[in-house]
């Protein structure tokens, strides 16, 4: 019984994270929408998480650079999502998927190394 | 390409239309957004597969918290299945970089084909009925199923879709997993097929906030809606005009490529 609430929980856990990791990013993405139009959106074209230069924009209001760095926690939330699902199953003690789950979360962190700067 | 009101209207409904046939049939929308991007609005390629690997992961985070909430998704077989599909999925695009415009679009012509009269034969041929409750399966076949989702992998990457079109049907018709189950976990796993694809067409320049921005935000809504409605299985003449529009994109996709319609 008290293994079933805890996965219950997990299932719980897994499911917020990925629905407020997506909505905060569509609200900067919609953010950065309205602001390029009222504003008239310049922004450099993007090509790599350089984080010194995103940062950068974001504070200086870039339409884009918000629009950009919306974009940058959407592709991050099923990465979230992946986190998320490790550490329930950790809570469950299913340490086999533990395992399967972790192997995914690499492979994506290799594709997310190939993005940085 | 500035941002207008017409582009941000264009772009929105772009969005949702794709969010929400997606999230209601069980892929990821980029098979609509690719081509209508790169054929209507003139999108190079390479940003368009970008755009639309963003809005996979928009549909499937849209879409997928109902789901599991459900509790329709099987996360284990998702995640075996993405070690594979991860895997492809930077193979593809990494690819993708190194081929033509030309080149990817007959090649999205192919998936679209194959897309659409894989809709049309589930359309005619009704899935067993299964209830709305817990499912019992057994997984079969596992290790086919990784190797057609490393394929399913590379097409993400190669070619902007989450690979639920193929990963659905694998599920179904080959490892034994009832309908609504695969349907659940593909819209689940394509979200991070596409991210780890998506981050490669970041890396390489191809992700154009301008575009990308507000399409994600009209699939999130549309796909939000979408989810609402998956309760009720689409109809059938829904599926066939889905298909085709497919038919047609693939088409066109073929004719701009052997007629110069992809300028640099």
């Amino acid at each position: 019984m008290l293994r079933q609430e805890t996965e219950e929980k997990a299932q719980n856990a897994i499911a917020v994270v990925l629905r407020y990791g997506s909505m905060l990013s569509t609200l900067i993405m919609a953010l950065g929408v309205a602001l390029a139009l009222f504003r008239g959106g310049a922004g450099s074209p993007t090509g790599g998480f350089a984080p010194g230069t995103l940062l950068g924009k974001v504070f200086q209001f870039d339409p884009l650079g918000i629009a950009e760095l919306g974009i940058l926690l959407l592709l991050l939330t099923p990465v979230l999502r992946v986190l998320a699902a490790i550490v329930a199953f950790g809570i469950e003690r299913d340490y086999r998927y533990v395992l399967i789950s972790s192997g995914v979360f690499l492979v994506v962190l290799a594709s997310i190394t190939t993005a940085l700067r | 390409m500035d941002l207008t009101w017409l582009r941000l209207a264009e772009l929105l409904v772009l969005g949702a239309f794709a969010g929400g046939a997606g999230s209601m049939l069980g892929i990821g929308g980029g098979l609509i957004t690719t081509p209508v991007l790169t054929l209507v609005l003139g999108v190079p390629i390479h940003q368009a597969i970008a755009t639309s690997l963003c809005c996979v992961i928009a549909t499937s985070s849209g879409a997928a918290a109902r789901y599991v909430e459900q509790r329709l998704s099987d996360i284990r077989l998702g995640m075996t299945l993405e070690l594979t599909t991860t895997i492809g999925a930077i193979g593809g695009s990494v690819v993708a970089g190194l081929l033509s415009r030309e080149a990817l679009a007959i090649l999205f012509a192919g998936l679209l084909t194959y897309a659409g009269s894989s809709m049309l034969r589930r359309a005619f041929r009704p899935e067993k009925p299964t209830g709305d409750g817990p499912q019992t399966y057994t997984v079969k076949r596992l290790p086919v199923g990784m190797v057609g989702s490393a394929g399913a992998g590379m097409i993400s990457g190669m070619l902007g879709v989450g690979g639920g079109v193929v990963k659905v049907p694998l599920m179904y018709l080959m490892m034994g997993i009832p309908f609504k189950v695969a349907t659940a976990t593909s819209n689940f796993t394509i979200g991070v097929t596409a991210a780890a694809s998506a981050f490669i067409y970041y890396a390489r320049g191809d992700m154009r906030p301008v575009i990308t921005a507000p399409t994600a935000v009209g699939v999130f809504l549309g796909a939000s809606l979408g989810a609402h409605l998956m309760r009720h299985t689409p109809s059938r003449w829904l599926i066939v005009a889905f298909s085709v529009i497919v038919f047609y994109f693939a088409v066109i996709m073929v004719w701009k490529a052997s007629h110069g319609g992809f300028p640099r």
